[in-house]
């Protein structure tokens, strides 16, 4: 039977040419490959096609800015400046989600859901700047500034989202390439190296974007100064404090502090390196949602005494940046962090996310130079913030005094932004002195989050696990 | 393809041309005498629609439907009368003017009973293939919506069971199981020829809460005006289906017209529907008493004075301590009335006949409000052929009106779950009572509504013209538009005033607008010759479809005011949630070689090569085909005589079958238009890796069957066995997130093997002139395995499936109860690692599939009256209410077992752990066990599927018919399944209703 199919089979094709695959000759209807073959619908477009024009690249761009807003390490819902906060000592957890009670509580388990979000989400945008990396290398329809402004970015993002990861996650994988069989078993890196990674893509990409001119008054896309301005934030983070410095200063010399404390958030804010448009609902920025409790009770997160005691009397931040509300009675009093004052149901469009913003660069040219030795420079930059703040010169001298008074400063500074305090205490040694002392379940091995379980079954390549789970 | 079209258009052109030439050509004979006359059966019923036919003349004639005919005949000649279901009678009129006829009634009617095989008919003694069928008189003592709840329980293979009791809900089916691992079961429906497609254009952001975004385009068929239905489910019966047919095949077959006078008939029955189970939830002092147990075990009871944390205890600290409400009997205690009115006129002569029909339906639901289901329907059907039988034509329309009102989302979670004290719904005026903002009212649900709309046309044309004597030429024609509209709006007034959300922050609406409709030309060539020994028939045949689909999904935020919210334009934002559209193309050349040998010895031949644009270039095109063999060994001269086996047969198929069901576009390396945007630019979002070696998924099949029937067929037993075997599975291969993906869908080298036994049998018990009775039964033993998967260990579904168990297990914690002295759950450490993780301790293996199912029905019929009732049982397994509640204390409440078999103190035996309030995390929260063995329960039942009582008005005038039904579904469930319903385990659905239909039939 089968035999004699194929012989048909062979006699038709023989026939009437391969492409076809039969004729009933007596009703004389062919039926051709041509027929099953179908355009892709209005709503999806083949990889090549997109490469070859520059706003469709410019939109695979902004779904890789969109897709940091919304979700993973990067967004206000479920980033680090929330659960950050609560793994350290900034907010109080007054929630009973499992998954955040395990950060608030120090015992994060690696089926958390939220971890995983962190590890997926990133690969998922490091992916798409590599499909936009690979993209370019073989577009022959864009011109040369282009190519070299979206290969900047691209490579932007990739390092900026490796930065991320490993600095909750440790050794991780440096993903350059958008071949799933290869990334499918990919091992882990050790942190030095992924570091020196991140580093060469953000040289390259400065060098990339030196020339290109980036549409970028708002500052909603990463250019030059933000790829410098996490170059500097990657050298302090690794002890190399002359380059720290250099790019720092460089930072420094196109923007200015804003004055006006009550300005810094605001979406035009001048000390603004790099934000995040926030999306048509809510009209204003996650953050906001998140941090500024509505009513009492119904509260999730809420400032620590111990953030609400680390600033000095007279510091404007703590009226300016810090709200409070109490419950109906009056019997309770809440604060919270007031950086964002728009919430969702503020339909006017104040602010958006701010992810590198100038006050940070002065904080880490201050602590470069104190290394360095260069105590007055040092000082003069923490002035800066010190002084806008409505506080007086710092007292600190010592080489040691000036470095305890930076960390001192940049908490009451970066309070609930994307996790500085927590990478503050973990850079610096201090997190089990600190948090140890009040959080009971703390441990040495918190210092790193767990890869994600699910993670280690699909690639077991990733093995071990981090110590301590 | 183009050319394709025009060939088409011409072949249809040529036909029309043919008709008219036969038409012009026909000479009638001049009259004769007139003889005139009554046809009845044995008990005196006249019987209508009898065909007369005038022996050696050109002459035939129809009986009325009170038996009368009238028919010009000569003294001398002879009558032949014959109809389906009772034996042929040759009278010679022998000089007479009027003649009276009884027809004796036909047990032995097998070779007559004609089953429907999609692109040819055979009749059930001749079959090769195993097609499992249900017909107009057994579905229509059912009273349902949904043409699939008729078939529940009395196919055997097939498994169907609703997902919903909320009207416009949609049923899953697995005809023998579920073959392929990516999940999808569905069988290729075919509507009188034409491909349907059954999967629902529902958007999850509208309906998701509400009918589970399953909105079934099967809703649309009105039972009433489907003749049978046939499920092809042998290798020999689907394989002619080729690429679709790895899942069965369900062929819908809509009433034709008949010929005779033009009758009228109107059906109209009302029914009344209710929640069939009620659940026993603690009262209120019960649920306080564990609720504050909780708090205090957990060690909060020092923040219960603290008004801080009143927000997590309203219950306890705010609410009236001794108010008690009956959620159950508030939400879904309520009766869902079911009107339904059908009027139809039919008839017609010998050559042509006609039948149009329309009905009208209105269901309410049993949720407080006026939530409401409609639906309209009108079917037609024209019949002709030729004075010399050469030509045909069969023309059926469709068209139908669904509108859906509903809350948007299902009140049973509610009504399960909402503590007994919670506040009254309204407050004084009448308005939604919020009670000082502590709690989410549920009706504010109603404020939120949810509407589908959907409207249906499918026609088709069936020509068929005989070229030469045992050749003819057809052409099957089909098309199909089903278009859906729906929307669902969150207004701000249905969310607790706390929010402080306004109309112009909060409130929404969104809107899905999807459309599917497809073409099919199918032309195709018949060649039927009979020798003296040997017969065989030979179909070719080409098939060129056409499917394309598109959704629009659109949300607008921020409404000046509340009332405007059903107005797109009048939001302040509008963004463009999905707009998808696909088109699918498939293109195949089909056959099948029929050999009948001395009556006895039959073998089938059937074929298929598919092209489906699902596939990359060069893995277009795929072959399939089956071989079936039926030997009829009660003609063998050594049985022909037996008294007691008066048919006995065996047959046997093989063959390849394959699925496509994996959606359009898999195989593309694509950017997504996500609809939304950032600073303005749109969104494209990486949607596919590009994976070339895509391909069918293969589906073997091999049946075996004993077909015996006793004492002239009164007893007809059929017995099947299969085995099913798919591979080339195609699957999400789960990827690791350092990809960028989840995963990847791949064919995958893995094996599904569905095997099992299915037994049909049915008896006339009784037959006397007035009292009869017939049983029918089925049943089905399947069983499951996954035979083969390469690197399942590693896999991420490593801890889903197991080499040698189905796919319809589920791995489970072990529970060892609770322990006496802590009270806390203890769950088996399996890896004895000291940890409780699923990694290494979901070991314990249940399975949720069905052990055996079946039906079982009894028809007496007493002179005018007929007493029906089906019951259908199913062994097996399900999740039970541990699923949903384990600890006593969480502020929802739940079943009153959580109460009295709780563990208080040491020393204590309980099935239910100490109370705790559920506040504290990752601690006596009791998830491990909801996950374990403990959870899962006996759910297998008898159920009352159907009750029906008939009775026939006798002995009136002018044809009159008047029948009075009263019929009940799903009246009694005999089970120890403590939920809602055992077969719907899911607490946030509404389960099935109960329901009882009182009817009328007149026609005259």
């Amino acid at each position: 039977m089968k035999t004699i199919v194929k012989y048909l089979i062979m006699k038709w094709n023989s026939l009437y040419g391969k492409r076809c695959l039969s004729i009933i000759p007596l009703i004389g209807i062919m039926g051709c490959t041509a027929f099953v073959e179908v355009d892709p619908p209005k709503n999806i477009m083949v990889s090549e096609t997109v490469f070859n024009d520059p706003s469709t690249v410019e939109s695979a761009m902004a779904d890789l800015y969109f897709t940091m807003r919304e979700s993973g390490m990067v967004s206000g819902n479920y980033g680090f400046t929330t659960r950050l906060a609560i793994y350290s000592d900034e907010l109080d957890y007054y929630g009973f989600n499992p998954q955040l009670l395990e950060f608030y509580q120090n015992r994060v388990l690696p089926p958390n859901t939220e971890v995983l979000a962190w590890w997926s989400e990133a690969y998922k945008v490091i992916y798409g700047a590599n499909a936009i990396v690979e993209g370019i290398e073989g577009a022959t329809d864009l011109e040369e500034s282009e190519q070299d402004r979206f290969m900047g970015q691209a490579l932007f993002v990739r390092a900026f989202m490796h930065s991320l990861l490993v600095s909750v996650f440790g050794d991780v994988p440096y993903i350059t390439t958008t071949d799933y069989a290869f990334n499918n078993q990919v091992s882990r890196m050790s942190e030095d190296l992924v570091y020196e990674r991140i580093i060469s893509d953000l040289v390259r990409a400065v060098g990339l974007m030196e020339n290109s001119t980036i549409e970028n008054e708002e500052r909603l896309v990463p250019d030059r100064n933000v790829a410098k301005a996490l170059l500097a934030r990657v050298y302090l983070y690794t002890d190399q404090w002359d380059l720290a410095e250099a790019e720092a200063a460089d930072v420094i010399g196109n923007f200015g502090l804003e004055d006006e404390l009550g300005m810094v958030f605001l979406k035009e804010s001048m000390e603004t390196i790099w934000q995040l448009q926030h999306g048509e609902f809510p009209g204003n920025t996650q953050e906001a949602s998140q941090l500024i409790i509505p009513f009492v009770p119904g509260q999730s997160f809420a400032l620590t005494d111990g953030l609400l005691s680390a600033f000095e009397d007279g510091d404007g931040r703590r009226s300016e940046w810090i709200d409070s509300i109490s419950n109906e009675e009056q019997t309770i009093t809440l604060y919270y962090p007031f950086k964002y004052k728009a919430r969702f149901d503020v339909t006017e469009s104040l602010e958006y996310s701010i992810h590198f913003r100038l006050a940070e660069q002065y904080l880490i040219r201050s602590e470069a130079r104190t290394r360095l030795g260069n105590l007055i420079g040092a000082r003069e930059d923490l002035n800066m913030i010190r002084n806008r703040a409505g506080l007086a010169n710092t007292t600190a001298n010592s080489e040691s005094e000036l470095l305890e008074a930076i960390l001192a400063e940049r908490r009451v500074e970066l309070f609930t932004e994307q996790g500085h305090r927590w990478f503050d205490l973990r850079r610096t040694g201090r997190a089990t002195a600190v948090l140890g002392m009040f959080k009971p379940d703390w441990e040495d091995t918190d210092v790193l989050f767990p890869i994600p379980e699910i993670e280690l079954e699909a690639n077991p390549n990733l093995l071990p696990q981090n110590q301590g789970y | 393809m183009r050319r394709g079209f025009l060939l088409m258009l011409l072949f249809v052109f040529l036909m029309s041309f043919f008709s008219f030439h036969v038409q012009a050509g026909t000479v009638l004979e001049p009259p004769q005498a007139t003889v005139s006359g009554t046809v009845t059966d044995t008990s005196g019923n006249p019987l209508a629609g009898v065909n007369l036919v005038v022996e050696s003349k050109n002459i035939g004639t129809i009986s009325d439907f009170d038996g009368s005919f009238s028919i010009n005949a000569g003294p001398t000649d002879v009558l032949i009368f014959s109809m389906v279901g009772f034996k042929s009678l040759t009278v010679p009129i022998a000089g007479r003017e009027e003649v009276f006829v009884q027809l004796e009634e036909d047990v032995t009617v097998l070779g007559e009973v004609v089953l429907n095989a999609g692109y040819y008919s055979v009749s059930e003694r001749e079959r090769t293939g195993n097609i499992a069928t249900i017909k107009a008189d057994v579905m229509e003592k059912q009273p349902v919506a949904n043409p699939l709840g008729a078939m529940q329980g009395h196919l055997s293979g097939v498994n169907i069971v609703q997902s919903t009791g909320v009207p416009g809900g949609g049923f899953s089916i697995e005809v023998r199981g579920q073959n392929f691992i990516n999940g999808v079961t569905d069988p290729l429906y075919i509507v009188d020829g034409v491909p349907y497609g059954s999967q629902s254009l529902g958007s999850e952001d509208i309906s998701r809460d509400i009918v589970n975004s399953d909105i079934s385009p099967l809703n649309a068929i009105n039972p009433n005006d489907i003749e049978s239905i046939e499920v092809l489910k042998d290798a020999d019966a689907t394989a002619i289906y080729g690429s679709r047919g790895a899942n069965g095949v369900v062929l819908i077959t809509t009433k034709k017209g008949r010929a005779g006078k033009t009758r009228f008939d109107a059906h109209l029955s009302t029914s009344l529907g209710q929640v069939s189970h009620f659940m026993d939830l603690m009262d209120t002092q019960q649920y306080l008493v564990v609720r504050r147990e909780g708090v205090s075990n957990d060690g909060l009871d020092g923040f219960l004075g603290v008004p801080a944390y009143d927000f997590y205890w309203p219950d306890i600290t705010l609410w009236d301590q001794n108010r008690y409400t009956d959620w159950q009997r508030e939400l879904i205690g309520g009766t869902a009335y079911r009107n339904n009115a059908q009027l139809s006129v039919s008839g017609g002569s010998e050559r042509t006949q006609f039948l149009v029909s329309g009905a009208f339906l209105k269901e309410t639901t049993v949720f407080p409000g006026d939530a409401n289901y409609k639906r309209a329907n009108v079917h037609s059907n024209i019949n002709h052929r030729s004075d010399n039988d050469r030509f045909r034509l069969n023309l059926s329309t469709s068209y139908s009106q669904e509108d859906n009102l509903l809350p948007r989302s299902d009140l049973s979670f509610q009504a399960y779950t909402l503590a007994p004290n919670a506040p009254a719904l309204f407050d004084e005026d009448g308005n939604l009572n919020w009670e000082n903002n502590t709690w989410d009212n549920p009706l504010a649900a109603l404020e939120e509504k949810f509407g589908v709309k959907t409207s249906t046309v499918l026609a088709n044309a069936l020509i068929s013209y005989e070229l030469v004597k045992d050749l003819e030429v057809r052409a099957s024609m089909g098309y199909t538009d089903y278009s859906l509209d729906s929307y669902r709006t969150l207004p701000s007034s249905a969310r607790n005033p706390r929010f402080n959300f306004t109309p112009q922050s909060y409130s929404s609406l969104t809107t899905n607008s999807s459309k599917r409709n497809s073409w099919i030309i199918e032309p195709q060539l018949q060649w039927k010759k009979d020798w003296k020994k040997l017969s065989m028939d030979v179909l070719l045949g080409t098939t060129f479809q056409q499917e394309t689909t598109e959704q629009l999904v659109m949300r607008g935020t921020g409404f000046p005011n509340n009332s405007l919210i059903f107005n797109l334009t009048a939001a302040d934002r509008v963004e463009v949630r999905n707009s998808a559209d696909s088109d699918y193309k498939y293109n195949a050349v089909f056959g099948r070689v029929n050999l009948k040998l001395l009556d006895r010895y039959i073998l089938n031949l059937t074929g298929r090569r598919d092209g489906s644009s699902r596939f990359g270039p060069g893995k277009q095109f795929g072959n399939f085909g089956a071989v079936g063999l039926a030997w009829i060994f009660s003609e063998e001269a050594l049985l022909s005589d037996s008294s007691v086996l008066s048919f006995g047969k065996l047959r046997g198929s093989y063959g390849t079958t394959g699925s496509d069901n994996i959606g359009d576009y898999q195989f593309l390396d694509t950017y997504t238009v996500t609809g939304s945007d950032y600073d303005g630019v749109a969104i494209l979002s990486p949607s596919g890796i590009f994976n070339p070696l895509f391909g069918w998924e293969v589906n073997k099949k091999l049946e075996a069957g004993l077909e015996l029937g006793f004492f002239r067929d009164r007893v007809f037993v059929n017995a099947s066995w299969y085995r099913n075997r798919s591979s080339n599975q195609l699957v999400g291969v789960p990827l690791a997130a350092t990809t960028g993906f989840s995963e990847l869908t791949g064919n995958f080298d893995a094996t599904v093997e569905n095997s099992g036994i299915e037994l049909d049998f049915r008896s006339a018990n009784l037959s006397t002139e007035t009292f009869k009775w017939s049983t029918t039964f089925n049943i089905s033993v399947p069983k499951s395995k996954l035979v083969r998967y390469d690197g399942l260990e590693t896999s991420t579904f490593a801890n889903r499936y197991v080499i040698g168990e189905p796919l319809s297990i589920v791995k489970l914690y072990r529970s060892l109860g609770v322990d006496p002295e802590t009270g806390q759950y203890v769950i088996e450490d399996y890896n004895g690692d000291g940890n409780i993780s699923s990694s290494g301790d979901l070991e314990w293996i249940e399975d949720l599939a069905p052990k055996f199912y079946g039906g079982l029905g009894n028809t007496l019929n007493w002179g005018n009256m007929t007493f029906d009732v089906f019951l259908q049982f199913k062994k097996q397994k399900g999740y039970n209410t541990l699923r949903d509640n384990t600890v006593p204390g969480f502020r929802r409440n739940a079943g009153v077992e959580l109460y009295h078999d709780r563990w208080r103190e040491p020393g204590d035996m309980n099935t239910y752990q100490v109370a705790s309030s559920g506040l504290i995390a990752g601690s006596n929260n009791g998830d491990l066990q909801r996950r374990s063995s403990a959870a899962v329960s006996d759910a297998s039942f008898i159920r009352v599927r159907n009750i029906s009582l008939n009775y026939r008005v006798p002995h009136l005038e002018n044809g009159l018919d008047v029948n009075v039904y009263l019929q009940g579904q799903n009246l009694w469930t005999f089970t120890k399944y403590k939920g809602p319903d055992p077969e719907q385990t899911l607490n946030n659905r509404l389960p099935p209703l109960r329901q009882l239909t009182l009817g009328l039939k007149v026609g005259f």
